[in-house]
């Protein structure tokens, strides 16, 4: 009876309902992007890190891994002073460089990782082999702009000396395989070649130094003692555990967190105060019938009842609505920050978290309950004869 | 003891040296070079003009080059280097060649011109003539390095689509409600033999005047609210960068919309109110 009511009512005023509902809809489609939005970037980013179970990143004193060039010197006994910690059970070291592939009109300019292909982290084999000392493994995206394919060979050098116009830390390399790159874009012409083969192309420079080592423990120990421990034991560097990395990431991207905390609660009160809006017009329009129903002995709590169901109604329609609507829009924001240069392809901005979209659009409904119980008791609370009077005269 | 990493900004590499500040002055140090640095690390390491650091390649190395902080520098506004939080320091190119083994090698040179024809003729005369090198012009590096900005912006954009709908939406319904507040009154001036199109020209003179009120109080509400993020945002990323601006365009816009859209759900409502007989709008 409560609900039947709740619904004629709502439906004598069709249009301001459905542009409510509206209303309701794209504030709920906004608190649930910024929900994501939220949420979705540590999410994203810390899977992206916790991949193939390395917890450690270890970079030049100061740094983050990849920031400056910046290398670490003497990483063979760092490496073995990193694998002698209790609790590391692998060490992999990763040296970048740039790399011109030559042959071409113009040099194909690539990132190249220098990496030990048995611990690695890097990529993800997706045809051929791992590469070998005079072998390399390309992104789609190198393959395409050289035009090779697994099997050919490549040119490549690593720098460009003008007073002597040669090409420097030269050498033919045959393309083993082609792999995606974990923590680079699609877009990206990258290659990963043996750490060894990139220290021997960047010449004295590069010997036996890396730009960082990526650390895996074991899973019952604590990432953060085990990074104490790196960082005491070796002083020139600097351990960054995932969380620490998801911090930083978090400190140099909190404008879009701060900004979704701001959208969503702004979504939020919109969404409550169109919903009072709403049921408190209707309450004032309904005071006359309201007076009857009570005078006939219908009981005050039937009145509030009835009336919160319409604000609840109106909540739940257009949270669902919302939903449905903010799934979309979050894919569309989502694609349209994927444009960042450089941004992995695993990084997602918009995460759908079940848990927390769903407390999100349960807190709308929540405020649009709330905002139904003063008009209702209002209402309900208002002297009957009176009422009846005054509405009867006018 | 201290040592902080520190990202050159002298035109020549990113390779960080490590400062190492030292209490008292060597006796050989009598004629030291100077650097500067900027507000942020002398902020962080407690370093004024005058006070001597020791500058080194790598963290620890016992065989530094002595020098002295004799200025202290501004950064500039610039969008990309707002979430990088490394420290600068400005010194002597010969020097930082030094410090890193860089030998007598610089990253780029920046060349001024009188611009117009002259830049790009030495576009071309460096690109067919410096074998090794390539120019590129000021513009094609501020799109390359611009990119991020693009597409902050391209989602600011989409964000402030997203806000427009709901708030158009809000609006139109508290304005469809404020007019339909008033259906008694419209009912009394019809029945008092006012015609329709002076009902509809009230209503929406009045909606348009609630309208002009409600976009007036958003605009100061914008100005606060923007000085409220600059301030923060400037904070938290140490910058002078304005994050938030709010130009006449801008305010000319949102008047503008929230005027038609005001204006527009007036008439709509009140055309519907003045079609309705007199005495429907009195409930009898």
């Amino acid at each position: 009876m409560r609900f039947q009511l709740a619904a004629l009512s709502l439906r004598r005023h069709a249009s301001r309902t459905l542009l409510a509902v509206l209303g309701v809809a794209v504030s709920a489609a906004m608190l649930l992007d910024m929900v994501m939005l939220a949420t979705g970037m540590r999410q994203s980013f810390a899977s992206l890190l916790g991949r193939n179970g390395f917890t450690i990143r270890v970079s030049p004193r100061g740094t983050l891994p990849f920031d400056t060039e910046a290398t670490i010197g003497q990483a063979r006994d760092a490496a073995a002073a990193i694998k002698r910690i209790t609790g590391v059970t692998a060490v992999a070291p990763v040296l970048g460089s740039t790399i011109h592939v030559l042959g071409g009109a113009n040099p194909v300019t690539a990132f190249a990782l220098g990496v030990d292909p048995a611990v690695q982290g890097d990529y993800q084999l997706l045809q051929g082999q791992h590469p070998t000392a005079n072998a390399l493994v390309a992104s789609d995206a190198l393959l395409r702009a050289t035009g090779a394919g697994i099997g050919d060979t490549l040119d490549v050098a690593v720098g460009f000396d003008p007073q002597l116009r040669t090409y420097t830390g030269r050498r033919r390399v045959v393309v083993s395989g082609r792999a995606r790159f974990t923590y680079l874009s699609a877009d990206d012409r990258a290659a990963a070649l043996q750490l060894a083969s990139v220290q021997a192309l960047g010449g004295a420079d590069r010997t036996d130094r890396v730009s960082l080592f990526m650390v895996r423990t074991a899973p019952n120990v604590d990432p953060e003692a085990a990074r104490v421990a790196v960082e005491r034991t070796l002083p020139r560097v600097t351990a960054l555990s995932t969380a620490g990395a998801v911090a930083e990431a978090e400190h140099r991207l909190s404008y879009f967190r701060q900004l979704a905390f701001i959208l969503g609660a702004v979504s939020l009160i919109v969404g409550f105060l169109l919903v009072t809006t709403i049921v408190t017009v209707s309450v004032n329009e309904r005071i006359g019938e309201i007076a009857i129903m009570r005078a006939i002995g219908v009981s005050r709590s039937h009145v509030v009842h009835q009336i919160v169901i319409e604000g609840i109604g109106l909540s739940l329609t257009g949270a669902a609505a919302g939903l449905i609507l903010g799934l979309f829009t979050a894919k569309w924001l989502n694609s349209i920050l994927r444009g960042f240069p450089g941004l992995p392809d695993a990084i997602d901005f918009f995460l759908f978290q079940p848990n927390s979209a769903f407390r999100a659009l349960a807190l709308l409904v929540a405020s649009g309950i709330a905002a139904g119980i003063y008009p209702a008791w209002r209402a309900a609370s208002l002297p009957i004869s009176a009422t009846l009077r005054e509405e009867a005269v006018g | 003891m201290l040592f902080v990493p520190l990202v050159l900004a002298a035109a020549l590499t990113p390779n960080p040296v490590w400062a190492q500040r030292i209490d008292s002055i060597p006796s050989w140090a009598a004629v030291v070079r100077t650097i500067a640095i900027d507000e942020r690390l002398a902020a962080d390491a407690g370093l004024r003009v005058g006070d001597l650091v020791v500058l080194s390649g790598e963290p620890g190395r016992a065989s530094g080059d002595t020098v002295r902080i004799s200025a202290i520098v501004r950064r500039r506004a610039d969008p990309s280097e707002v979430a990088r939080s490394e420290y600068r320091i400005r010194m002597h190119l010969g020097q930082l060649q030094e410090i890193i083994g860089y030998g007598d090698r610089v990253d780029r040179y920046a060349i001024a011109t009188t611009g117009g024809v002259a830049a790009d003729s030495a576009l071309r005369q460096i690109n067919a003539k410096a074998f090794g090198f390539h120019a590129y012009p000021s513009r094609e590096i501020a799109v390359e390095t611009s990119k991020t900005f693009a597409v902050v912006s391209r989602f600011h954009r989409a964000i402030g689509m997203i806000t427009i709908v709901a708030s158009a939406t809000f609006l139109l319904c508290i304005m469809l409600l404020k007019v339909d507040e008033r259906r008694r009154d419209v009912a009394a001036m019809r029945l008092m033999g006012i015609s329709r199109a002076t009902v509809v020209r009230t209503v929406m003179l009045e909606s348009s005047f609630v309208a002009l009120l409600g976009s007036l109080f958003g605009v100061g509400l914008g100005f606060v609210t923007s000085a409220l993020v600059n301030a923060h945002y400037q904070a938290v990323y140490r910058t002078p960068l304005r994050f938030a601006i709010i130009t006449p365009g801008t305010v000319t816009y949102s008047v503008l919309l929230s005027l038609v859209l005001g204006i527009g759900a007036g008439a709509l409502a009140a055309r519907r109110l003045a079609r309705t007989p007199p005495l429907t709008l009195f409930g009898r």
